[in-house]
């Protein structure tokens, strides 16, 4: 991970906190991603956190004009649906926020910032339709709707045939007669705005534990003893060795900081039975994209965001020394120095 | 033809997955209604006959001719029709279907004919059909269209598939009749009262009363009262007027008897040998007692029934109508049959009762039984809506007899006219006139709840009969047709005892579901299992009283009673108990026989073929000492409050075993719980009943409370309250309605939790919350004293997102002159900058934003051709939802219903609860990435409130939800939460059932690997770090209440002023102000704030500048004078300037003094009010550098 423990030049007071965070994968899927951060804070973890959450930008319908809608939900209702759904939004970073664009209006016609879908079904039979996802028409096939994607990928692969059961993302269903015609416009944004742009589902950390059995105490404890305590604890940390009678860490990322083996070690009456730290350096993350964007790009957008972020940090540094507000300040603290 | 809306062949989406709903899914929901539908029905069916048979003949005698020639007016079989289109062709019977009357606004109502008979002396019966215009139809009645439709054909008919019934639409208005509470019929009960002491010199405090109902269900109350020197007046009331007789009058004038009868029937119930014996209710006393009443009628010198009646008819016959011509003898039997114990035809059975009802005062007086509670549901009964309309109906037609009669009179006596009365057409002319009143009567009656009617129907209020049945979410909906009024006379009262939660109610009123503030403990709900006793029998045909009481009689005197008659010398308690039958004396039980007899009756209940209905009251009322007045009282009569319990007797057990028990004997009763225990029974008083389920006491609302019986119980009134304010899916046929205002939550979900309620409720038909992550923590300072932070992602993401739905009805025919000619027509101005946002037809498109002040419609006035704009209302936009036309008009489109849609997603100060009465506002919305983050799953709460709300609340059921829910939820599973379910498994499987709830929903968490009691390590969303504590996170069912800010802001600089003071209005609705009033003048002069102060009550409210003369220090006297015009040139492009004014002073006829003065204006107001009264006020002014 190179670059991304950026500030470490900062200051000029000439301690520097430079540090050289390691990232591991562990495990890498399209929509599912985990992996270690070590050797950095917090304040670094958390940060991408949040970036990977709010700011990382994605493609999510914004406009709609509704030109005919006799379904039994109202405009507003479907058109908040449509908001939701996710689209592939691959080309969000290089694509402009509509806001920014100077090549256009914001009308939905311009390449550079905004994409437009066309969704026209009537319902002519006596079942009841399914207005889906899949029904949204776009000439770019770069931004087609997550399932709509994937599906064609997974068809691909299997031969060309589609999935009967999967349909996609209904929108609204559709009685005999009804009928619902609109345009809308997608485009770029961030999760700070609205949810719909967030592309992660689910973004956390944990701090890695540390778990230290004090074996001598271990073994004060009758079998018993030591399968209640194993218990006691809601996720498999611990397990028995069968062979040595040994209590054993199974799996120590398990462990969710709930410290009821502790208290459950307090409560047999030998307490320092175990000692849990949380390494205060290093991280493990799991995320969960909404498909948007796969979860390794999104890793490497939110770092690329955060450098944008940072940068901005410095730039607006340079700026204030040159600012004629302050003008005279800096001078006189400079002069004063010289 | 009628074509409503553009669509109006769409019926809704969901309609299609309604196919397998069932009719007998929706049964428990219509049992709910019963006593609504089944008394109209019985209107219907029967009481219209029976009401249209009591009323009294009328005679018309032409007294012109001098011969004694008579009309006699009667009625005869009523013709009540289903709602049809009115205005159609006679061939055509088009009917009119509920929908078509809300969106139009008219009223479901159905012809209503009759046939009077006229009969000419003695002449042959002729009989004249007469329209009495159109009575209201209740929805679900047997004249209703949709009664018996299947959901998918109510559905169809454009209704919910649950439609229940039980309103009326009366302008398009949904209005239901209130139940009301009344005393219970034909029981005589002892009562002690001030105010009968003021009934005149020598009385006192007791009485027995006793409210009598005839069959066609109106009331006659009769009041015994007792006198200071120990006899009795017996009080009754005729056209608003009490007439008191004393009662040895009236016992003489029922029957034939002698002083000797008299005194020993009235002596029964004191024998020598019982005194002071347990059930001992006579005393040595009665036997003076009944000296002295025969002594008085030897005073009147009254000694025969003939004399007695003749005495009655002579002081009585002025009062009653049309008897004028009588006999003495013939008005006293009228005034017995009429007036005295109506609810007994023969005057042996009201002797008897007289005598008893003298009895139970006598015992009240000496203080050997105590007085009835009137307050206590034991004494008392309901009104249902089929038996109001009866007898209001009959009153009304009795009152248009007797106009008639004095219209025909009246053109009788009028010389010119050639009236012929025996053209039985010039008649019927004068009586068509105002037959139309009858039904109009009705229908206003449950259009505005007021009764107008000259005696009052012996019903305890006038006004606030009906009610409007909201339909804001299903709950209150459901909620309105369950509630019990006390009476609004009672609202009024300072005393509170009238609203206490008696045992009595146990089972029948929920003790939770009251309102709190101004109606508690008046308006009461029904339990989930109280039903109401009806007219019609469990096979669905009208009662047959005579024969139930037959059967009753005939199985009494199998179980040993003595019958009354043949009148032999009798005992009284406590050697016999009187048997008592709807009010009627039918024997006495001798008292060791009573208890086997009880039981006996008590199992013939439950047989189906005994002839005796199951919901027969027994109430036993055994000897005490001092205790209620011993007897068998036995009641058959419609509107009891019933309930179900299992007979622990009956051997057969199951469905058979279930007996339904009143109030009145519930209370002489031994009915366990079902929780297996005994309730520390002693083995003398062995249980004999059981309740069906522990939950039986609650109301649906109740009911739907997830464990309430671990919250604190006021926390469940709370939430009794705030359900029926939820924001929920309140209608699925929302499309096609037309009400002024619906609350409509987008995107509703099932709870996860639920009690066994919800489901027999079908309340999943229509959600009323979320399942929403609540995480109880003090995080950011923003969930301080009952705020709640709502995470800004899962607003956007939809949660609690809602609608209201506003219909606007535009009538352009209401601005039509008298001739109906049309004078505004909808249409579009041609200029085509004006109004481009309405359609070519001068209505809006569907779907579009009306912004504020924008065009709703335009409409152009036929005579002149102007075209005219009608701005929308309000200061928010409004999508326009949907247009519907009226189509009956036949040139022009006169009347539309615009149905706009108001978006309200959640923001910052809407209200929200939990359904265990925690209820918050919320004060943020805030980032999610700013929210705190479970380190194992990474979620963010969607809602944060403050553990503050736990402890002093004790909402220990809030909790558990949290907890069943995540677990629930995790499982894949719903979780059943119906309270007092522990103890309800009566198998003693585990002792400590309540720690195994626990342990069983621990269980599910910690089987997922998720914490034993709920907890979970979180981390700072801003910081990243962990939290110091563990926090309690989970789902939990949260409801929107429909208290939204943007209903409710208020916010005023400068804008209308009061006419008269100048200062400014109050009220949302006209843009004004918060009062700034004493209270806080006085915080602002404590802070010592005086320019703020002169600011808010001087500066921005009617600041004023007054020229005062300082001459004679008045400040009405100035006026100005008038300039002469000075030649202003006009500087082309500058106004012409303005000549100063300069005011003079009227009474000193000098400008010299005078002085400008700022002052509020009011005080100049006061002074010009004074001045009005004479009173001068004068102001010394003095120039402020002189002080």
């Amino acid at each position: 991970m190179e670059g991304a423990g950026g500030g470490g030049s900062g200051g000029g007071s000439g301690v520097s906190y430079q540090r050289f965070p390691r990232v591991r994968i562990r495990e890498m899927k399209d929509e599912y991603m985990k992996f270690e951060l070590r050797d950095t804070d917090a304040s670094m973890a958390n940060a991408l956190r949040r970036v990977m959450l709010s700011e990382v930008p994605t493609i999510a319908i914004d406009l709609v004009e509704i030109e005919v809608n006799s379904s039994v939900l109202n405009d507003e209702f479907i058109a908040h649906r449509l908001g939701l759904i996710p689209l592939c939004s691959e080309r969000a970073m290089e694509m402009r926020f509509s806001r920014d664009c100077d090549a256009c209006d914001g009308d939905g016609e311009c390449p550079y910032c905004s994409i437009e879908f066309q969704l026209n079904v009537r319902c002519d039979s006596d079942q009841t339709l399914d207005v889906t996802s899949a029904d949204l028409h776009c000439h770019d096939h770069r931004f087609l709707p997550v399932d709509v994607a994937q599906r064609a990928l997974a068809a691909e692969a299997a031969g060309g045939y589609d999935a009967p059961e999967q349909r996609g993302i209904i929108i609204v269903k559709l009685r005999r007669g009804q009928e619902l015609r609109l345009r809308a416009i997608a485009r770029k944004g961030i999760g700070k705005d609205h949810a719909k742009w967030s592309p992660g589902a689910t973004v956390t950390f944990m701090y890695e534990p540390e778990i230290h059995i004090n074996e001598e105490l271990m073994e004060t404890l009758t079998h018993n003893e030591k399968l209640s305590w194993i218990e006691s604890s809601p996720t498999k940390v611990f397990d028995l060795d069968p062979k040595t009678d040994q209590v054993i860490v199974a799996d120590p990322e398990a462990y969710t900081y709930d410290e009821e083996v502790i208290k459950k070690a307090e409560a047999i009456g030998k307490p320092g039975l175990v000692e849990i730290y949380a390494r205060e350096d290093s991280f493990i993350f799991t995320v969960e994209s909404t498909g948007a964007i796969p979860a390794y790009q999104m890793v490497m957008n939110a770092i690329e965001v955060l450098k944008q972020k940072l940068d901005a940090v410095r730039l607006s540094d340079d700026i204030q020394d040159n600012d004629d507000q302050f003008g005279d300040l800096t001078r006189n603290i400079q002069g004063a120095a010289l | 033809m009628v074509a409503w809306g553009q669509d109006s062949a769409g019926v809704d989406g969901n309609s299609l997955e309604k196919k397998g709903k069932l009719e007998s899914d929706y049964q428990h929901l219509r049992e709910l209604f019963k006593p609504h539908v089944e008394s109209f029905d019985y209107f219907i069916d029967a009481g219209l006959e029976i009401a249209l048979m009591n009323i009294k003949p009328t005679e018309i005698t032409d007294s012109s001719t001098g011969t004694k020639l008579r009309n006699i007016l009667f009625f005869s079989s009523p013709d009540l029709l289903s709602p049809e289109r009115e205005g159609g062709r006679k061939s055509m019977r088009e009917p009119v279907f509920p929908y078509e009357c809300r969106q139009s606004g008219g009223s479901y109502r159905g012809k209503f004919t009759a046939e009077v008979c006229f009969q000419y002396n003695d002449g042959a019966v002729i009989r004249e059909t007469f329209n009495f215009g159109f009575l209201p139809i209740m929805l679900m009645s047997k004249l209703c269209h949709l009664r018996g439709a299947d959901p998918r054909k109510l559905v169809f008919h454009k209704e919910e598939a649950t439609e229940m019934g039980g309103y009326f639409i009366c302008n398009g208005l949904e209005r239901l009749c209130r139940l009301l509470i009344l005393s219970k019929r034909n029981h005589p009960m002892a009562m002690v009262r001030k105010s009968f002491c003021s009934r005149g010199d020598g009385y006192t405090d007791k009485a027995v009363v006793i409210r009598c109902v005839r069959e066609d269900q109106s009331a006659v109350t009769v009041k015994l009262y007792y006198l200071q020197n120990g006899s009795a007046r017996l009080g009754f009331w005729i056209q608003g007027k009490e007439y008191l007789l004393p009662v040895g009058i009236v016992l003489k004038a029922l029957v034939d008897s002698n002083d000797r009868e008299i005194y020993v029937s009235l002596t029964t119930c004191y024998k020598e040998k019982y005194h002071r014996e347990r059930g001992a209710v006579g005393t040595q006393l009665i036997g003076e007692r009944a000296k002295i009443i025969l002594d008085e009628m030897k005073g009147l010198s009254l000694f025969t029934r003939s004399q007695c009646l003749h005495h009655i008819g002579n002081s009585f016959r002025p009062v009653m109508g049309g008897m004028e011509t009588e006999s003495y003898s013939v008005v006293g039997d009228a005034v017995l049959r009429d007036y005295i114990f109506v609810h007994l035809s023969s005057n042996h059975d009201k002797f008897n009762l007289l005598i008893f009802m003298l009895q139970k005062l006598f015992a009240l007086v000496d203080s050997t039984a105590a007085p009835d509670n009137p307050d206590a549901l034991v004494n008392q009964e309901v009104l249902q809506p089929g038996h109001l309309i009866t007898i209001y109906l009959k009153e009304k037609l009795q009152e248009w007899l007797s106009k008639c009669r004095r219209l025909v009179q009246d053109e009788m006596i009028k010389p010119n006219k050639n009236f012929d009365f025996y053209n039985l057409a010039q008649v019927k002319k004068i009586m068509d006139r105002n037959a139309g009143t009858v039904s109009r009567a009705v229908e206003n009656m449950i259009k505005t709840g007021k009764l107008a009617s000259s005696s009052g129907l012996d019903l305890p209020q006038r006004d606030g009969m009906s009610i409007v049945a909201e339909r804001l979410n299903f709950l209150r909906f459901i909620s309105h047709f369950r509630s019990v009024h006390r009476g609004a006379s009672f609202a009024r009262m300072r005393t509170t005892t009238v609203r206490k939660l008696l045992p009595e109610s146990w089972g029948f009123l929920c003790p939770v579901h009251t309102p709190d503030g101004e109606p508690c403990g008046l308006l009461n709900h029904m339990t989930a299992t109280c039903r109401v006793t009806s007219n019609f029998d469990s096979q669905g045909f009208v009662k047959d009283f005579v024969k139930i009481r037959m059967s009753i009689t005939k199985a009494l005197i199998g179980v040993g009673m003595t019958p009354s008659l043949p009148r032999l010398e009798r005992a009284g308690p406590p050697e016999v108990l009187f048997v008592l039958l709807d009010g009627c004396i039918l024997g006495s039980i001798v008292s060791d026989k009573i208890e086997k007899a009880v039981a006996h009756i008590r199992l013939l209940k439950l047989s189906a073929i005994s002839g005796i209905p199951a919901d027969l009251e027994v109430g036993y009322v055994p000897l005490s000492m001092g205790g209620a007045y011993p007897g068998l009282y036995l009641f058959t009569s419609p509107s009891r409050f019933i309930r179900p319990v299992r007979n622990l007797s009956h051997h057969s057990g199951g469905d058979t075993a279930i007996e339904l028990i009143g109030p009145f004997e519930q209370a002489f009763m031994e009915i366990k719980c079902a929780d297996g225990g005994d309730g520390g029974r002693s083995d003398s008083f062995p249980a004999t009943h059981e309740e069906i389920h522990p939950t039986g006491f609650l109301s649906v609302v109740a009911n739907l409370t997830p464990w309430s019986d671990h919250n604190q119980s006021p926390r469940n009134m709370y939430q009794c309250q705030m359900a029926k304010q939820t924001m929920g899916f309140s209608s699925q046929a929302l499309k096609f309605r037309a009400d002024n205002k619906l609350y409509h939550l987008q995107t509703p979900q099932s709870p996860i939790v639920r009690t066994t309620a919800y489901s027999k409720y079908c309340i999943d038909d229509y959600p009323m919350g979320t399942n929403a992550i609540v995480a109880v923590l003090a995080y950011s300072g923003y969930d301080m004293e009952d705020a709640m932070i709502l995470n800004k992602s899962s607003v956007e993401r939809g949660l609690c997102r809602g609608h209201i739905y506003q219909t606007e009805t535009i009538d352009l025919t209401k601005k039509s002159d008298k001739s109906g000619k049309v004078l505004e027509i909808f249409a579009k101005s041609n200029c085509p900058d004006q109004n481009s946002e309405l359609d070519a037809d001068g209505l809006p498109y569907v779907g579009q934003i009306i912004h504020p002040t924008k065009p709703l419609y335009s409409s152009c006035n036929t005579l002149t051709n102007i075209p005219k704009t009608t701005p929308m209302k309000g200061s928010e936009p409004a999508f326009v939802d949907c247009v519907s036309l009226d189509g009956t008009t036949k040139s022009h489109l006169q009347k539309v219903n615009i149905r706009l849609r108001r978006p309200r997603n959640p923001v910052i100060g809407d209200k929200f609860s939990s359904r265990h009465g925690q209820k918050g506002v919320c004060s943020q919305l805030w980032p999610d990435i700013d929210m705190p983050f479970s380190a194992v799953t990474g979620m963010r709460p969607d809602l944060i409130i403050n553990p503050h709300a736990f402890p002093s609340r004790m909402t220990i059921g809030m909790l558990l939800e949290s907890i069943a829910a995540k677990g629930g939820s995790a499982h894949g599973q719903f979780v059943d939460a119906t309270p007092f379910s522990s103890c309800s498994k009566s198998d003693g499987d585990s002792p400590s059932e309540s720690d195994s709830l626990h342990d069983y929903l621990g269980r599910l968490l910690t089987s997922k690997g998720f914490n034993y009691h709920g907890l979970e390590v979180m981390y700072s969303g801003v910081f990243g770090t962990e939290l110091a504590c563990e926090i309690f996170i989970g789902p939990v069912y949260y409801q929107r209440l429909r208290h939204m800010v943007s209903d409710k802001f208020q916010v005023r600089s400068t804008g209308t002023v009061d006419q008269i003071t100048r200062q400014p209005i109050g009220g949302r609705k006209w843009g004004g102000g918060i009062r700034f009033g004493e209270m806080e003048r006085d915080s602002l002069l404590a802070h010592g704030t005086a320019y703020l102060l002169h600011d808010r009550l001087h500066s921005c409210s009617d600041y004023h500048i007054a020229d005062v003369c300082r001459l004679c220090g008045s400040i009405l006297t100035a006026t100005t004078i008038q300039r002469h015009k000075r030649a202003v040139r006009e500087i082309s492009g500058l106004p012409p300037a303005k000549t100063p004014k300069s005011y003079t002073c009227q009474a000193c006829k000098t400008s010299t003094g005078m002085e400008t003065v700022a002052m509020p204006y009011v005080f100049r107001y006061l002074a010009a009010e004074l001045a009005a009264m004479n009173i001068r006020v004068s102001l010394n002014l003095k120039d402020g550098s002189n002080i």
